[in-house]
């Protein structure tokens, strides 16, 4: 670390006294009625050279001769100023309409935002590398109406779920394509967990720096995203990355930003009774062993008692076992770019350092990001070419789920009176003295929490490189050429260990994967744009593109180490390997029509025809348009005077989709090596496959409108949309006893409407003090159509299990998608419990108990300036989602819910009988069978970020090398402000996948804060 | 200007070139490289015959915490053992009906239908659908009323919700299958050779071995339709049985190089050291002075053998004796080796069949001389785990002279014998003792079961089949009775 402090302080010395200037101008700058303004903008048109007016509205800059400057500030319509022979510019700023606001639309497309016939949000870079997420994708939380984000449990390195519009597959990819610079990258989820536990292996957006994001757009609807084809029918994220700029010399910036985190205890376990089983507690050190994970004993005395190990310890609260496995975790980032050009030519060049410890000891990840973006303009040819070279290193991706290996699993298990650091053992590693894990209850597939988390290894190196290349030929000031080739390509390495000494492989086990994937997408489009006298303006461009993915997998992998604890490949005994290779490609071509009249109507239409390499030749083509249009009222005709800006648009459009390469043909493979020389044979897929697949549709019509009232101090943007997804290509689950898991199948059909509202406020703007509120809403009303069968009713599709073998997600028709499904309590006619003989609850019949996916989301920002000071306060809610607490029927399972604190005294359980107190404990054990006690409205608020920042006065500055110099106090997901779940946090869900709803000892949710810093030279 | 627009010319006309073949190669790109379109029937065989084998998943489960416990063969203290307490496991008790029509019975269905198509390998075709009878009537053993008609055909015919078939039925048609596939045995065709992994392709053991099969499952039709159960077992006999332990069914596994070569058991004895010989089965082998019982028990401690009483935990031990698994039999590990053969059939069950049918009146042969035999293959028959387990000829002798069998108690006799004979191979261990009540198990009474602490006649269907399967499994239900660990199936009413 500190020779990466060297290397950027050298850096800072070299390019610090580039800039030069000849000569200085000051003034003042007032607003309509005659206010000073605080914090307007200046900037030297061309050059990074810039400064802000201070607390009297003065500023001074040094500039050179022929320089312009450029006044703006938000909510003022910016003001140009050559200086020539000025020295002193005094400038009355005008309110006004932002009407000229550009934003990147598909293709990367820069187009007026008034011509936009659909919702379409940008954010700036900024709210990306203030109050930062591991995954980029989780900053967007609460931020943009209608996107849901999911805050997935899983630990550093991990997933996201970005869900636009609502899920629009029943089992294709929900979620939205990412763009990265005109290109499309990877999104691929490389393994999440499921019943049987597992890792999440990441996703693609996760490794996306924020430093280098300019700006990310959000294009909601179908017809903003038709250009880029089937996987932008969930919306796209555009993601333009920062470049250099005219300016003299090179412009450095600087960022450092140091977080830490900590665990948010949502449990609240009870602490009055200890380890035991049957109402006692252990006298012995087998049955200490046994009862080692239940909390069915005594009421904690603080008599000796003994223990796992032998030792007899006090019977009482040992205090927070959460808090003693879990550490603080660190997150470190560093990153550097240096940027500069001319008329002809720019470039940017970041480099960016990573560095997290997780909450789990011995978990954590680094990454190292180069990038670089260059153009250069050649008479009518422009070239430009983006890359980016990613390292990430994650160390340690933590067990979810069942408990092999999850330490999470055991930390939160662990009775009242037992101290997790009692698990330690004497190597301090959860070993004992032979190396072997220490084992401390009778469940051999319950690890020691401390073995799971320094002997076990899930590891994963990511090398990945993501570029385009364009080449842009104008050849009259309406004509242009441009032809592009971009490529993501990644290598992964991952290890993954069950090391020797396992209580439940006790000679150990290893694989070792590399994965490989690839993507190239080539186009080329030719574009006209062009404004008559008359005043219609035509922008129009045709053009095609070519896809082509390929992911490969080889791998080894086996069982038994001959020699003990030496962990490779080369010493298992039994050992295998195995290859793997998917391919798909799409072509494409097509095309855009933009009429414009007087810039008050826009008329868009655009279309595009797919060839799908994943579908049946004879059925793999599908053309699909779109229709948007977009009415300036507040041009056309004479509005109120409060109405600043008032704007209708509307849209439709359709998407075509395939699905997986593979899913055609019936066919067969070999497993393992064979058997005494003879090969193992059997039918590949267990997933019937389909010939006669067609390709899906989705069609979606959109209408909002855009006002802008009171001088622009109060913002209404709402819309409605209606998406239908029909011919969806899904995988059903089919009963097994088919010999078919699932089939794939090509009628579902889906359908998502609703409502999205965006308002902005500004309650106070004085030159010292300003306030502006942001807030966003959106429901989405989601409805599984139709199944398997267009005339049957009330089918259903399980999408998942969870491990308690109880809870399931289905996808219903009738119902919305992803609900939880399980096992009610058998009532009788006026909804009372049914109880068996023994005076347990009786489990009734199976049913829909909640939905996976919250309809509602809202997101509120305050943001205050006060003179140079700066506060952002970001809350945000979800509202109308359930989710299965599998954690917590483990708690019944185990003693260590609160609610089974009734009855250990007397028997008196709730039920009709009295039960002996030795059956207390199989009383809730019942429970723990019957899902409707688990399924909990996941609703909450919380406190998501928080930002306190202050810019130093430009007159601090003037005498140091430093041009720009901010300092923040951030914080994440700060509070749970509001939830009504037992224990666990209510975005707990360990899937990123399509299976929303379950929850299983994942790792818990954190709060970070820290601080950034900000310097630019 | 005219050379730029000529350029503009050129480059459309590339451009609507190459998207003219828009779809060129794009058919083979979506076969998958790895995969083969056909399968040589042999290959998909041994597969099938591997996984009949099973998995430890399943036979951790349903042959281990389950069979094993329930007929008291093994007992465990710890409590997700759940069938040494007659406690529901959802998961446990579906784990048959779970692996089985994922992991073999769809390749049986579909090797079957390969080889019913080409109509070229009637012998092949004959031992494939033998096998197809092995597997299922392990899983309506267990579980009752099961799809069996429709099962495995989700490709073939395109059922995705197969009905459940009367146990009924599907025992008439297994019976059925056996006796046709029997008479197609010498059809000629290919045969699959070292590729299964039982006979080695040897058709005269094959048709003893389906004869034998056909005892036994005609024997296991004695209570709920003995007309049928004596015309099969009569068939059966005249077709010619398995006649020396040289005949015993079973597939040899090996420690390597992957799991699926390993036997199932043999991996969950690796995994789990909570099991330990039921106190019923060391005390019944101790009073008959049983030579097997240092063969099959094993003291880590040394000492004689102690067996664990089942249906207790952890604590309730202590009110029985030591809470020390140490002090109490383990399974000879040399039975439980990852490369132990796993038995389907042996000689010794034939003959104890024999005789009972003899008792019966449905068999000529004498009684007595078929238990001796059966009892003595039943002692001997463990030398096929490990030579060293062999007992001489003089050791069951004199077992034999000391324990002879007796007419008025043979039925309690042979089934006695028959529960020592199909140790570890727990599917038929419980089927036959639900079937004939013998040994005599005293039921345990541990808090919270779920059968009003009887044994259970069955295990539940998976709860996964009430979501995705419910109309058809609500008719097995209606028709069988309650999914309840105490409802008895059809030919155990």
């Amino acid at each position: 670390m500190k020779k990466k402090l060297f290397f950027t302080l050298s850096l800072f010395a070299l390019f610090a006294f580039t800039g030069f200037a000849q000569k200085t101008v000051s003034g003042t700058v007032t607003d309509a009625s005659g206010e000073v303004m605080i914090g307007v903008n200046i900037l030297e048109v061309g050059t990074s050279n810039g400064t802000i007016t201070d607390l009297d509205g003065n500023f001074s800059i040094e500039v050179s001769d022929d320089a312009t400057l450029e006044f703006s500030m938000v909510g003022y319509t910016p003001q140009q100023i050559e200086v020539g022979s000025q020295t002193v510019i005094d400038l009355v700023l005008e309110e006004g309409v932002a009407l000229s606001e550009v934003v990147v639309t598909s293709l990367g497309i820069s187009k007026e935002k008034k011509a936009l016939g659909y919702a379409v949000t940008e954010i700036g870079g900024e709210d990306f590398t203030e109050a930062r997420e591991l995954n980029v994708a989780n900053s967007l939380a609460g931020k943009v109406a209608g996107v849901n984000v999911s805050n997935i449990a899983s630990g550093p390195g991990g997933s996201s779920r970005v869900i636009i519009r609502g899920n629009s597959s029943i089992s294709g990819n929900n979620q939205p394509l990412y763009v990265v610079d005109g290109i499309p990258i990877d999104n691929t989820n490389l393994g999440s967990a499921g019943m049987w536990g597992g890792q999440d292996w990441g996703d693609g957006v996760s490794s996306i720096n924020p430093d280098d994001i300019e700006t990310m757009t959000v294009l909601k609807g179908s017809s903003a995203a038709a250009l880029y084809g089937s996987r932008a029918s969930n919306g796209v994220i555009m993601i333009t990355t920062k470049k250099g700029g005219k300016r003299k010399g090179v412009g450095v910036e600087v960022q450092s930003n140091y977080t830490f985190e900590n665990i948010i205890e949502t449990f609240d376990f009870q602490k009055e009774y200890g380890q035991g089983d049957n109402g006692k507690r252990p006298t012995t050190q087998p049955e200490a062993i046994a009862s080692n994970l239940y909390s069915w004993g005594e009421k904690l005395d603080g008599r000796s008692t003994i223990q796992f190990d032998g030792q007899s310890r006090p019977y009482s609260d040992v205090g927070d076992n959460l808090g003693s496995f879990y550490q603080t975790g660190s997150t470190w980032t560093n990153s550097l770019s240096l940027s500069g050009g001319d008329e002809n030519y720019n470039f940017r060049f970041g480099v960016t350092n990573l560095e997290n410890q997780g909450i789990i000891p011995n978990s954590g990840l680094d990454r190292n990001t180069f990038t670089t973006n260059t153009s250069g303009k050649f008479g009518k040819l422009t070239a430009s070419f983006a890359g980016t070279y990613i390292r990430e290193n994650v160390q340690n991706r933590p067990r979810l789920s069942d408990s092999p290996g999850n330490a999470n699993y055991t930390a939160w298990s662990m009775p009242a009176n037992v101290d997790v650091n009692s698990l330690l053992g004497p190597n301090g590693d959860g070993t004992n003295e032979e190396g072997t894990e220490l084992l401390f209850n009778d469940n051999i597939y319950v690890t020691n929490p401390w073995f799971a988390a320094y002997n076990f290894v899930g590891s994963n190196t990511k090398h990945r490189a993501m570029g385009n290349t364009t080449l842009r030929f104008q050849f009259t000031d309406w004509l242009y050429i441009q032809g592009r080739a971009g490529i993501d390509s990644y290598t992964e390495r991952r290890t993954s260990l069950e090391p020797y000494g396992t209580a439940y492989k006790p000679l150990g086990g290893m694989s070792e994967l590399e994965r490989r994937f690839t993507e190239t997408n080539l186009d080329l489009i030719i574009g006209v744009d062009k404004t008559l006298d008359n005043g219609i303006g035509i922008s129009a461009f045709v053009g095609g593109n070519q896809m082509e993915r390929s992911f490969e997998t080889l791998g080894g992998s086996g069982n038994n180490f001959n020699i003990p604890f030496l962990h490779t490949l080369n010493n298992l005994a039994n050992r295998g390997t195995s290859y793997g290779i998917s391919e798909k490609a799409i072509n494409s071509v097509f095309g855009s029509l933009e009429l414009s009249y007087n810039s008050i109507l826009y008329l868009t239409a655009t279309a595009r025809n797919d060839w799908f390499s994943t579908l049946p030749v004879e059925s793999n083509s599908i053309l699909y348009p779109s229709f948007t249009a977009s009415f300036i009222l507040s041009d056309a005709i004479t509005m109120p005077s409060f109405v600043s800006f008032a704007k209708l648009r509307g849209g439709w459009a359709q998407v075509g989709g395939d699905t997986d390469p593979y899913q055609l043909n019936l066919t067969y493979g070999l497993v393992g090596q064979g058997h005494f020389g003879s090969p193992l044979g059997r039918i590949s897929q267990g997933r019937i496959p389909n010939f006669n697949l067609q390709p899906s549709e989705t069609s979606e019509i959109e209408l909002g409108a855009d006002f802008r009232l009171f001088q622009n101090k109060l913002g209404v943007d709402i819309t409605y949309y209606d998406k239908t997804t029909s011919n969806d290509i899904l995988f059903a689950s089919i009963s097994q006893t088919s010999g078919f898991g699932s089939q794939v199948v090509n009628i579902g059909e889906l359908r998502n409407s609703g409502i999205e509202l965006l308002l902005n406020i500004t309650p106070i703007k004085r030159t010292n003090f300003s306030w502006d509120m942001t807030f966003n809403f959106a429901n989405n009303q989601n409805e599984v159509v139709s199944l398997l069968t267009p005339e049957q009713d009330e089918e259903s599709i399980r999408v998942s299990e969870s491990r308690t073998r109880s809870a399931y997600i289905h996808h219903e028709e009738g119902q919305p998608y992803s609900v939880i499904k399980g096992f009610k309590y058998a009532r009788d006619a006026a909804g009372n419990i049914q109880y068996d003989e023994n005076g347990y609850p009786v489990r009734g019949e199976f049913g829909v108990l909640g939905n996976g996916v919250h309809p509602t989301t809202l997101g509120l920002t305050n943001r205050f300036r006060y003179k140079n000071f700066q506060l952002s306060v970001l809350v945000d809610g979800k509202f109308g989602g359930d989710i299965y607490a599998a954690t917590n029927a483990f708690a019944y399972l185990r003693g260590l819910h609160k609610n089974t604190l009734v009855g250990r005294e007397n028997g008196n359980v709730g039920g009709p009988k009295t039960l002996p107190l030795d059956e207390v404990d199989n009383y809730y054990s019942q429970i723990y069978n019957i899902t409707e006690e688990f399924v909990e409205d996941a609703s909450f608020i919380k406190l998501r970020q928080f930002t306190l920042g202050y810019n130093f006065p430009k007159t601090m500055l003037e005498s140091t090398p430093f041009s720009e110099v901010s300092l923040s106090l951030v914080g994440r997901n700060l509070l749970l402000l509001m939830s009504r779940v037992d224990n666990i946090d209510p975005e707990s869900t360990y899937s990123n996948g399509n299976d929303q709803g379950l929850e299983m000892f994942g790792v818990p949710q954190t709060r970070s804060f820290g601080f950034n810093l900000n310097v630019k030279f | 200007m005219k050379s730029f627009l000529n350029k503009f010319y050129l480059l459309g006309l590339v451009m609507a070139l190459s998207m003219v073949s828009c779809d060129e190669g794009f058919e083979e790109l979506n076969l998958n490289p790895t995969q083969a379109n056909d399968l040589d029937p042999k290959f998909q065989f041994s597969y099938v015959q591997l996984q009949t084998s099973g998995e430890r998943y399943e036979n951790w489960r349903a042959v281990l915490i389950y069979s094993s416990t329930m007929v008291q063969h093994l007992s465990a203290l710890a409590t997700y053992w759940s069938g040494d307490k007659y406690l529901f496991n959802s998961g446990y008790s579906s784990s048959l009906f779970d692996r089985a029509y994922n992991n073999y019975i769809k390749d049986i269905q579909d090797l079957i239908n390969n080889l019913e198509t080409s109509g070229e390998n009637p012998e092949m075709l004959a031992m494939a659908r033998i096998w197809r009878v092995v597997a299922f009537h392990r899983v309506t053993d267990i579980y009752g009323d099961i799809p069996y008609s429709e099962a495995g055909k989700g490709y073939i015919d395109g059922i995705t919700a197969p009905k459940y078939d009367a146990q009924e039925d599907i025992y008439k048609d297994m019976v059925a299958e056996l006796e046709s596939a029997i008479g197609q045995l010498s059809g000629g065709g290919r045969s699959f050779g070292s590729a299964d992994f039982i006979y080695g392709g040897n058709t005269d053991q094959w048709r003893k071995f389906a004869n034998s099969m056909l005892l036994r499952l005609g024997m296991r039709m004695s209570k709920a339709d003995p007309a049928a159960a004596e015309a099969a077992v009569r068939k059966a006999i005249s077709g010619g049985v398995m006649t020396s332990n040289a005949d015993i069914a079973m597939i040899q596994h090996s420690s390597g190089p992957e799991g699926i070569n390993q036997n199932g058991i043999g991996q969950v004895f690796l995994a789990d050291d909570n099991q330990r010989m039921s106190k019923t089965f060391i005390d019944w082998m101790a009073n008959h002075n049983d030579p097997r019982i240092d063969v099959l028990g094993y003291m880590a401690v040394g000492g004689a053998q102690v067996g664990l009483p089942n249906g207790y935990d952890a604590q309730t031990i202590s009110s029985y004796g030591s809470d020390d698994l140490n002090t109490y039999s383990r399974v000879n590990p040399k039975l439980v080796t990852v490369d132990a053969p796993m038995i389907f059939m042996t000689y010794a069950e034939v003959e104890l069949l024999l005789a009972e049918a003899a008792l019966r009146g449905w068999h000529s042969g004498d009684a007595a001389t078929h238990y001796n035999n059966g009892v003595k293959a039943a002692i001997q028959q463990w030398e096929v785990y490990d030579a060293s387990l062999a007992i001489s000829d003089a050791d069951a002798d004199a077992y034999l002279a000391a324990n002879p069998f007796s007419a008025s108690e043979g039925m309690r006799m042979i089934g006695e014998q028959y529960w020592a004979a199909t140790f570890l191979n727990e599917y038929e261990a419980y089927a036959n003792w639900r079937r004939t009540g013998y040994p005599a198990i005293t039921p345990t009474d541990y808090p919270g079961n779920q059968s009003n602490s009887q044994v259970p006649r069955r295990l539940r269907y998976p709860d996964s089949e009430y979501g995705i399967n419910g109309d058809n499994i609500q008719a097995a239900i209606s028709r069988q009775g309650p999914d309840e660990f105490t409802t008895r199936m059809w030919w155990d009413k």
